[in-house]
């Protein structure tokens, strides 16, 4: 959720291929092409021999001769024809390159994935050798191997072998780290946990889930050290530490022997040679960057699946109801759009994110606009200040009018109207942060994390008010003050991350309305934080317009915060504006079809009618028994306990919901229920068996008592293996079905989770998020588990997504009747399918019993207060609650 | 080394802990952060100083490797008891250790000189050298850098794109040969450090540094100072324009990765200008993983010494070290291989230091 802003904001771009960038690739192909085919055809090209010094009929060429028609190139120092030296020493750069760089891939890849798989005191050991070679002076290095292996110099194989080995020991540490840094990154994905859980052998789950997600690396690593590899023969070639010359020709040597010429004019012994090895590195390079800038995830911008609604409407129903405004209110307005849309170019041709967009901003106003992703709401909010990247087009207008001295506040319709569609960032720059600000959603990413919060607030001061260091800095103690920040004398000089979450956005807040904005443009500000600390986000933002008079424009997807805040709603959908609606009548009555459907589809904390409780006799298939969980502090730093002697049964047929903030321990207690993670101490029983403590080996035979769906749809299917094979493989680990046994079987989990049976074919890019959430719970579901353990399913999920996924959800434990630990941080979702409910606050029980008792009428202060501080998609129910706080 | 740099980009070789706030026990992370690093070094160079140790020794003696062929065995096995290493291998190890510990680099076999001795005069010339290449480096990498980035595939980025990848295509000899070709013709100095009648005169300079430039600011007469750099121009754009290169690519590629960051986009938000928000935000967070890999650079630089020394006959550690390699002094080459491999090592930690001053999250 937290990734950089563009991909956010514009699912489905990938980044423009540019001219420029394929020329490039296409100079170094073709550089590369030209040595090999000289390579191959080295001895029809080269008119004589590299070490011939007269022809054929016994004439001498003569030293230093100029070039000529008998001797393009010239003749070298030792008589000997330049231009077949060049063609030559080709050859012997290409042999020893190949060389190179296989011996070191077949070295070095496996050294790094079982040492980053593996970890422990093996991959301590060798990251210390590795890197300790890597620092090394690659040369120094291959001088020294080079002179062990041969003795310094040694005929054509001989040499040729041992120049590629002393590259190859140079090289070795460096597959060996990106292999092996990717391998750790690869290895904490979900798709990899999932093939854990069902209990996958390690050398499979290596080869299989590792091995092809990393070796993505390998062409562009391959390529890069190939140009090092050409260096470094060079190098060696230069100190006369290569291949013996009269075995075979090698440009650094030629270039040693030509380096007297250069001070005598004798150009041509050295240029040539040198222009050699100057245009193959340049070549490999070239090969390498194009392909590092195509593959490079660092630079490369997902492919997202755009709009993900489960609500289909077509263009006809996809027409706006609009609330009539009258034309007093719009000249009014502080803020006003008309007819705005927002364009991206991208690889794919043009994509609309934003169609003919209208509404408008009365001052001192909360208006929501609410949509699922994708459907251009933050482009919107970007598009007005300007911020969007070079690759989107505005057109249409937004007028902001506002200004200073005049009239009797922002939205006087005496003040100068501006337009800001068009306008040249240096023009924007005056209105950004002073008449119109921003609220980020991730305040972690929207904070420089090497400046102190300070300095930031400071810099914004300055670039609309010409005021002394002195007064801005008083300025930002005054602006942390009002934002509640506590002592703020002492955090205006904290670096962000010294701050917590909640704080952080409040920085972020006092940073917006430093210099008085008359409008906040507030996107998701609390979709990336705790409940509580998103209700006391809330209560800040009401408060300051309450006193500053700024409007608001709060851009969510949650309905519940819309209804605590908000006084207007505009709805989108696909890049239209669907309903515009005071936020009453909006709840009350809503008017469009796609309004009636999303709010269906928002689970309402208190209303919703999950199942009752079981049986209290029933079988008891998850026992956790005063399980303990500590993680290893950093050096000189206690160990933090994760999970703190908590006890929990769950029993056949039953959904235990397991609730709490982030860094409450409930997703620790759903990976120590599989085995992913071992208890400090404690045990953990499955079905009567002790799971707990066990070796992977002990463990296997068990795991298919268990499934697991993890959150992140995106990541936790293998992105390199198809649909049907993810689902099959805990099918092929612990079964012996026959393969058609298993296709069948395949496609009826397919159908079972409502997906059409040629979807086994595809691939998970190819799904959208809920439907790749549904090939999880039919993977999870493929042995008949007992027990299934959901670690938030569907917070990554759009509401009318997480509808559906549920509803399916539901029915396949009403059909197969297993045991349940659903983890999330939504207590509405609990409240709409779990039996019971467990609370859980920094890994300790808080409470703990049927869902109607702890979600109605909780005993524990915590669970009141997380209850209190969820907000219902309800306008009146919120207002009561503002006006009546609960204790 | 710089093949990977494109990959270290972004993703710095000594992970930046993400320290958390709050409370905490015992020393202040800076001091945690330095003791760690430090604990982290003492076991590489040990590593390194073993390999260098084994590596050359797997040859067979040293006397024989320098001397074979021109001695009988019975004087071969005199010179061997001579020098102990007629002493068991682990022995042998050990006074190798143990004269690191107090400074003794052992002595060259071809001319019986003590390593400390040698990198005193000629490593003087070679930290000369690199500071020069350091400045062409700096000056040439990181304003190209930043203008490349601000052209993001525009024509000016791609020209210095090319430009850095030539530059480090380019065979720090061969740009030497080429700048020999083009410079000699007016009458350039393309070898050794000055002439000889300035060279003699410098030796008497009290106290005298053998760092050149510093000797003849000393001396006090402008011209030997302006020949002393007219001198260093050469060599020091040669292996200046190969780092140059590198520091060019590793500016780009992070500032373009850091103006894609939330609170860049956050501070054009708050009415930053555009130059302000590049130079006070983007550049300041690329400098991060820039300072990491720029600290790498300092092996290659001194890989790169030794060919350009070689080439421009600098007489710094590198050229004595192709000289001892040429002469087959491996006792020579263990010693002068040692120094770098702990110069390389205490430079990165030196580096871990700049990070932390850089890095608030590290200080922290």
């Amino acid at each position: 959720m937290a990734r950089a802003g563009v991909q956010r904001l514009v699912p489905g771009v990938v980044r423009q291929s540019h001219g420029l960038q394929r020329f490039m690739l296409l100079l170094g192909l073709g550089l590369v092409l030209l040595f090999v085919v000289v390579a191959v055809l080295a001895p029809w090209i080269a008119p004589y021999g590299f070490d011939a010094d007269r022809t054929s009929d016994g004439v001498v060429f003569g030293a230093q001769q100029p070039p000529s028609a008998a001797h393009w190139f010239g003749t070298t120092v030792g008589g000997t024809d330049v231009f077949s030296r060049v063609v030559y020493g080709t050859r012997t750069a290409m042999i020893v390159i190949a060389l190179a760089v296989v011996l070191s891939s077949v070295v070095g890849v496996p050294l790094g994935l079982v040492s980053g798989y593996v970890g422990g005191a093996l991959d301590r050991v060798l990251v210390l050798v590795m890197d300790a070679l890597y620092a090394f002076p690659s040369l120094l290095l291959a001088i020294v191997v080079s002179i062990v292996l041969s003795g310094g110099s040694s005929g054509a194989f001989g040499g040729i072998m041992s120049a590629a080995l002393s590259i190859t020991v140079i090289f070795v540490p460096q597959y060996f780290r990106v292999i092996r840094n990717a391998t750790l990154s690869v290895k904490t994905e979900p798709y990899v946990d999932a093939a854990r859980v069902v209990g996958v052998r390690t050398p499979r789950i290596m080869f299989r889930h590792v091995f092809s997600n990393v070796a993505q690396n390998l062409p562009i690593i391959g390529t890069l050290n190939a140009s090092e590899a050409i260096l470094t023969l060079a190098g060696l070639g230069f100190l006369g530490f290569g291949i013996e010359p009269t075995a075979a020709a090698e440009w650094g040597y030629d270039l040693n022997k030509a380096l007297p010429d250069a001070t005598n004019g004798i150009w041509w012994t050295g240029v040539f040679p040198g222009l050699a090895i100057v245009l193959v590195v340049l070549g490999v390079t070239l090969v390498g960057e194009s392909l590092n800038d195509v593959l490079n995830p660092l630079l490369r911008t997902r492919a997202g699946d755009g709009t993900e609604s489960e609500i289909q409407l077509d263009d006809d129903a996809a027409a706006t109801v609009a609330e009539d405004v009258p034309t007093d209110v719009r000249r009014a307005a502080v803020l006003s759009l008309s007819d705005l849309s927002v364009s991206f170019s991208t690889d794919a041709g043009r994509v609309r994110a934003v169609r003919d967009l209208s509404f408008d901003v009365a001052p001192g106003e909360v208006l929501a606009v609410v949509g699922e992703s994708g459907s251009g709401k933050s482009v919107t909010a970007r598009a007005v200040l300007g911020l969007l990247p070079s690759t989107a087009s505005v057109e249409g207008s937004a007028v902001l009018r506002s200004g200073e001295g005049r009239g009797s506040g922002p939205g006087d319709p005496s003040l100068p109207e501006r337009e800001l569609v068009g306008r040249s960032q240096r023009e924007l720059r005056s209105v950004r942060g002073d008449e119109v600000s921003m609220v980020f959603q991730e305040p972690s990413t929207a904070l420089d994390p090497v400046r102190t919060v300070g300095w930031q607030i400071v810099q914004g001061i300055r670039a609309h008010r010409s005021v002394s260091a002195k007064e801005a800095r008083a300025r930002a103690v005054e602006l942390l003050e009002l934002v509640g920040l506590p002592d703020p004398e002492q955090r205006v000089d904290y670096y962000p991350h010294q701050l917590s979450g909640g704080q952080k956005q409040r920085v972020v807040i006092a940073m917006a309305i430093a210099c008085d904005p008359d409008v906040i443009v507030a996107d998701e500000p609390t979709t990336a934080l705790d409940v509580t600390v998103q209700a006391q986000i809330l209560d800040l933002l009401l408060s300051l317009r309450d006193r500053l008079g700024t409007a608001i424009v709060l851009i969510t997807h949650n309905m519940g915060v819309v209804a605590d805040v908000a006084d207007r709603v505009v709805v989108m959908y696909r890049g239209r504006l669907v309903e515009t609606a005071p936020v009453d009548r909006l709840f009350a009555e809503p008017r469009h079809r796609y309004t009636r459907a999303l709010l269906d589809a928002v689970p309402h904390l208190g209303r919703e009618d999950g199942p009752e409780p079981v049986d209290p006799s029933s079988e008891v298939v998850l026992d956790v028994d005063d399980l303990v969980v500590e993680f290893a502090g950093r050096l000189g730093q206690p160990a933090f306990t994760a999970v703190d002697h908590v006890s929990l049964q769950v029993r056949r047929g039953e959904v235990l919901g397991l609730v709490g903030e982030s860094g409450s321990g409930k997703s620790t207690i759903g990976r120590t229920a599989v085995g992913l993670q071992q208890p400090t101490s404690g045990t953990v029983a499955v079905s009567g068996t002790v799971v707990s403590g066990l070796s992977d080996a002990r463990l296997r035979p068990l795991r298919s008592r268990f499934g697991f769906v993890f959150q992140d749809p995106a990541s936790s299917l293998n992105p390199r293996m198809s649909i049907g094979d993810c689902i099959a493989e805990p099918l092929r680990v612990q079964t012996d079905l026959s393969a058609a046994q298993v296709d069948a079987k395949v496609a009826s989990l397919l159908e079972s989770v409502q997906l059409p049976a040629s979807y086994a074919a595809r691939f998970g890019h190819e799904l959208s998020g809920g439907q790749r959430q549904r090939v999880s719970l039919a993977r999870a579901i493929a042995l008949d588990p007992d027990l299934l353990i959901a670690d938030e399913p569907t917070s990554a999920l759009d509401v009318s997504v997480q509808a559906t996924v549920l509803e399916l959800f539901a029915e396949l434990q009403q059909r197969v009747g297993f045991a349940c630990l659903f983890i999330s941080h939504d207590l509405a979702v609990v409240d709409s399918l779990a039996n019971r409910v467990a609370v859980l606050q920094h890994g300790r029980l808080v409470e703990e019993g049927p869902r109607e008792d702890v979600l109605r009428r909780p005993q524990e202060a915590y669970t009141q207060r997380l209850i209190a501080a969820v907000p219902v998609p309800d306008p009146a129910e919120q207002r009561r609650r503002r006006t009546t706080p609960t204790p | 080394m710089s093949s990977a740099e494109v990959l270290a980009a972004g993703e710095p070789p000594t992970p930046v802990p993400a320290a958390p706030s709050g409370s905490r026990r015992g020393l202040p992370p800076l001091a945690r952060y330095l003791l760690v690093r430090l604990a982290l070094v003492v076991p590489m160079i040990w590593v390194l100083v073993t390999l260098v140790f084994v590596l050359l020794r797997v040859i067979g003696d040293p006397i024989t490797a320098a001397q074979g062929g021109r001695l009988t065995p019975e004087q071969i096995a005199e010179r061997k008891a001579e020098a102990g290493l007629d002493r068991p291998l682990l022995v042998q190890y050990w006074e190798y250790l143990s004269g690191l510990l107090h400074g003794d680099f052992g002595r060259s076999l071809t001319d019986n000189q003590p390593i400390s001795e040698v990198l005193r005069v000629n490593g003087a010339a070679t930290l000369e050298l690199s500071f020069y290449a350091l400045v062409v480096a700096f000056v040439v990498g990181v304003p190209l850098g930043r203008l490349a980035a601000r052209y993001r595939d525009r024509l000016p980025d791609v020209a210095l794109r090319l430009f850095a990848i030539v530059a480090y295509a380019a065979p720090v000899f061969f740009v030497g040969l080429l700048l020999k070709l083009a410079f000699t013709p007016f009458g350039w100095p393309s070898s050794g450090r000055a002439s000889t009648s300035t060279l003699l005169t410098l030796e008497q300079v009290h106290p005298r540094t053998n760092i050149l430039l510093v000797d003849a600011i000393l001396w006090g007469d402008p011209r030997y100072v302006l020949e002393v750099l007219q001198y260093a121009l050469l060599p020091a754009l040669a292996l200046g324009l190969l780092t140059g290169g590198v520091f060019l690519r590793l500016v780009r590629i992070n500032l373009l990765q850091t103006m894609r960051a939330e609170y860049v986009t956050a501070a054009r938000a708050r009415g930053m200008a555009e130059g302000r928000v590049v130079r006070k935000v983007a550049f300041r967070n690329a400098l991060v993983p820039v300072v990491t890999v720029m600290g790498m650079q300092v092996a290659m630089l001194l890989a790169g010494a030794v060919l350009t020394e070689t080439t421009f006959e600098w007489k710094g550690i590198g050229y004595a070290l192709a000289e001892y390699l040429k002469a087959r002094d491996f006792l020579a080459v263990q010693g002068i291989v040692t120094v770098i491999a702990l110069v390389v090592c205490v430079a990165s930690f030196v580096i871990d230091v700049i990070v932390a001053l850089v890095d608030p999250r590290v200080r922290f």
